[in-house]
């Protein structure tokens, strides 16, 4: 027993001095998890969409159809950039990329609504983007709601002055709160989910690569990758203990400080955020160490493994929930560490729930790391094991 | 003894794919996946009943009234009833919900004596579609609630029924999506997201094949097999490439606008040119960086780096124009925005392809790039330093 420590202690030491040697997998655990982060909440960082332009065609030019264009100039959501004198106008200007939308108002528009109709003016969206659809419609209903309650106040006053108790208040106020990502801004939705990918895809890529650093001669990568000691399992052991502690500071980077340098929702307990997280970079390493068996060279992980963060994107549920996902792909998606990372961190970190509220999660990531232990055994017990010995034989 | 030539340099170049399984993964195997995911996940087009939950503090007939419309809306499934609010919060923060209507005590009574109660929606918008979605669906259970009694309370004051729906709604401002007016969720992303994975690919593959030749010192072999001019051995390695790419970008199109049927209102025939002159532009853009930074792994980063990025900073969920000035003009370096653009302008709106001359010149931009950079190929060529 204490040789088996001793030699399990060794391999987790000269773990430690292969992956210092080798620049690519340095720059997987370290410029990976540090510049990632930070680029992509740059580039969501603004968080919501302000000002999308449109173009008005008013063919009624009354008070009331100025009043509208003016209401939705107003909204944060909408800029009216000008007017087009007929639809054809617009559509030109709509093709040459000047506007997103087009609000058109028909020729009756203020009669109709100041004499008991419906004045009906209609917004057309350009769909390629469904948050500017989105913004028109929160706008378009607000300004619509506004105005219609100041015409209703109006008419009901001249139609019957006596029913003021309806006029004076709402009879029915309906509120609506954002849980969680209080100002529904779009960094603070995908980055929590980010960092937990980030975190899979960086520990997977930098193991892949030592994977095909092992295959490899050292002739070629420069440096003697044999690191074994007598029993498969401390070998194992030793490996993924040193892995686990290069990881510590970058994870503690990734769930902790980026929320707090962009600022987003951070309700969770940091220190039952991080228990969360240990599951998540076990089975994430145990993982990379069962496809280790794959990657017969250290450049062959990038063709192999990159894609797949796109993958996992989208089982993951944050693009498309997993609720409506068909069978096939939540049975695929439970297999993803990532998976169960995302739901819980997120919860945790912007709903606010304790560990014991994502326990669901946190199981099944123990029983990930359970089964990729397994296979991550099976694969350096009759691929990797085999190989390294063959390959230091004949150096 | 070797031979030399244009023909002996593709045939060097088919035989080194079809060798290697990573190239079946990273040719075949890993884009055909890719693009089957997203589309046969998105299928539905909107992820419809959102699990959610109605708190009914009430319990009187007209707050049942109020549930039973909520239940029957087609985009909710209510899956709980709560007792109250903590209970409600609870279950969001286990994921079991993604929101809840709650109905005040006394909700009934209130609203007859005219004390104004007030319904409340909650939505979790750490998940923004389908908190979209129930957003939506309780906005219009409360407004026709809100409604219903307007028009009891409208018409008891003796208004005529015919009149009482302008008085409700003076204003109506419809909005009406161009192209895609089924808000589906798979048009609006697999346009963007698979075409995305086809670059990142195209670049991997492009720079491995290019940086293989120097960590195992074949270039040189390769230098004479061109008598020593680069283009031609550029051109001869990369054509096999650009026939597979080209074939899957061919498929990738008849993938998505034929057989999943997404929106093509224009011409296939500029799509098709715009399909191939992408490949080109991708691989131009390649060549371009293994051209600045000759090395496997540095070539390699970087194409990783770039093609992950083009997901966010190409701009296919979230517009350029509010990004940023100093990381929105990213944007316009990347093969896979053009491709997107043309998309937008000829497929799903069927503009005329006057608007969407500028996209094609940028194309042939990239695909020149790499006469920038063949000097530098050419030297690390004839003497490849292979840095780990």
């Amino acid at each position: 027993m204490k040789r088996f420590i001793i030699s399990t202690y060794k391999v987790f030491l000269r773990e430690f001095k292969l992956v210092t040697k080798d620049m690519g997998i340095i720059l997987f655990l370290v410029f990976l998890p540090l510049a990632y982060p930070i680029i992509y909440s740059l580039i969501y960082n603004p968080e919501v969409v302000r000002d999308v332009k449109m173009i008005v065609v008013d063919n009624d030019r009354s008070a009331l159809s100025r009043e509208l264009v003016r209401n939705l100039d107003a909204t944060q959501e909408i800029w009216i950039k000008g007017y087009a004198a007929d639809m054809n106008e617009a559509r030109r200007a709509m093709s040459d990329h000047k506007c997103y939308g087009i609000l058109e108002i028909p020729a009756d528009f203020g009669r109709k609504c100041t004499s008991g109709e419906v004045g009906n003016a209609v917004i057309y969206s350009e769909m390629s983007l469904l948050l500017r659809y989105r913004g028109f419609l929160v706008a378009s209903t607000n300004v619509s709601q506004a105005m219609g309650a100041e015409i209703q106040h109006a008419d009901i006053n001249r139609s019957m002055p006596l029913a003021e108790t309806i006029a004076t208040g709402d009879p029915l106020p309906v509120a609506n709160i954002s849980m969680g990502n209080i100002e529904s801004g779009f960094d603070s939705f995908i980055m929590p989910g980010i960092v937990i990918l980030i975190l899979q895809q960086c520990i997977i890529l930098a193991i892949g690569m030592a994977g095909g650093a092992r295959h490899e001669s050292p002739l070629i990568t420069g440096y003697d990758s044999y690191n074994e000691s007598t029993s498969v399992v401390g070998s194992l052991i030793g490996k993924v203990l040193a892995y686990f502690t290069i990881m510590i500071v970058p994870a503690i980077f990734l769930i902790h400080y980026v929320p707090l340098i962009f600022s987003f929702p951070m309700a969770g307990n940091i220190v039952e955020e991080f228990l969360f997280i240990i599951p998540l970079i076990l089975s994430s390493i145990f993982l990379a160490f069962s496809l280790q068996g794959f990657v017969r060279e250290r450049e062959s992980i990038f063709v192999l493994w990159v894609v797949t963060s796109v993958f996992f994107l989208f089982l993951s549920g944050l693009t498309w929930p997993r609720y409506a996902m068909s069978p096939f792909w939540k049975f695929l998606s439970d297999l993803v560490p990532a998976t169960w990372g995302v739901e819980g961190f997120i919860r945790m970190n912007t709903n606010g729930a304790s560990l014991a509220q994502v326990s669901a999660d946190y199981t099944s990531l123990w029983w990930l790391t359970l089964l990729y232990a397994i296979t991550a055994y099976c694969s350096q017990r009759w691929i990797m094991r085999p190989l390294q010995f063959r390959l230091k034989k004949a150096a | 003894m070797k031979q030399s030539g244009f023909r002996a340099i593709f045939i060097r170049s088919l035989l080194q794919i079809v060798r290697r399984p990573v190239y079946w993964v990273g040719f075949f195997l890993l884009p055909l996946f890719g693009f089957f995911l997203l589309t046969n996940e998105m299928e539905e087009g909107l992820p419809e009943q959102v699990p959610a939950a109605i708190i009914d503090k009430d319990g009187s007939s007209m707050s049942r009234q109020v549930s039973q419309t909520l239940s029957g809306m087609q985009n909710v499934d209510i899956i709980a009833d709560c007792n109250s609010f903590t209970e409600g919060r609870h279950k969001m923060q286990e994921g079991e919900i993604f929101g809840y209507f709650l109905i005040p005590e006394n909700f009934e009574r209130d609203l007859l004596a005219g004390r104004s109660p007030s319904i409340t929606f909650y939505t979790n918008m750490t998940y923004y579609v389908p908190a979209s979605l129930l957003f939506k669906t309780f906005k219009a259970t409360a407004l026709y609630t809100k409604a219903g009694v307007m028009l009891n309370v409208a018409e008891a004051a003796g208004i005529d029924g015919a009149e009482v729906m302008p008085l409700l709604q003076p204003v109506n401002i419809q909005a009406r999506g161009i192209g895609n007016p089924w808000l589906n969720y798979g048009i609006y992303l697999c346009n963007g997201f698979v075409p995305g994975i086809l670059q990142l690919m195209i670049f991997l593959i492009t720079c491995f094949s290019l940086g293989q030749e120097i960590k195992y010192h074949t270039s040189i072999q390769l230098m004479q097999m061109a008598n020593g001019s680069i283009w031609r051995a550029l051109a001869a390695k990369l054509l096999p490439q650009t026939i597979i790419w080209m074939i899957i970008a061919i498929f990738m199109e008849s993938w998505l606008f034929g057989w999943n049927h997404y929106p093509m209102h224009g011409s296939w025939l500029w799509i098709t040119l715009s399909e191939l002159m992408f490949v080109l532009a991708c691989q131009g853009l390649a060549v371009f960086f293994f051209g600045v930074l000759p090395n496997l792994r540095m070539s390699l980063s970087v194409s990783a780096l770039i093609g992950i990025l083009s997901f966010s900073i190409a701009a296919f969920s979230f517009p350029v124009e509010s990004m940023y000035p100093a990381i929105g003009i990213f944007s316009w370096i990347l093969p896979v925005r053009y491709n997107y653009l043309i998309y937008v302008d000829q497929a799903l709106n069927g503009w005329d392809i006057y608007y969407s001359r500028i996209w094609f010149v940028a194309y042939i931009i990239f695909m020149v790039l790499p006469l920038t950079v063949g000097w530098n190929i050419k030297r690390q060529f004839n003497h490849p330093v292979y840095a780990p």
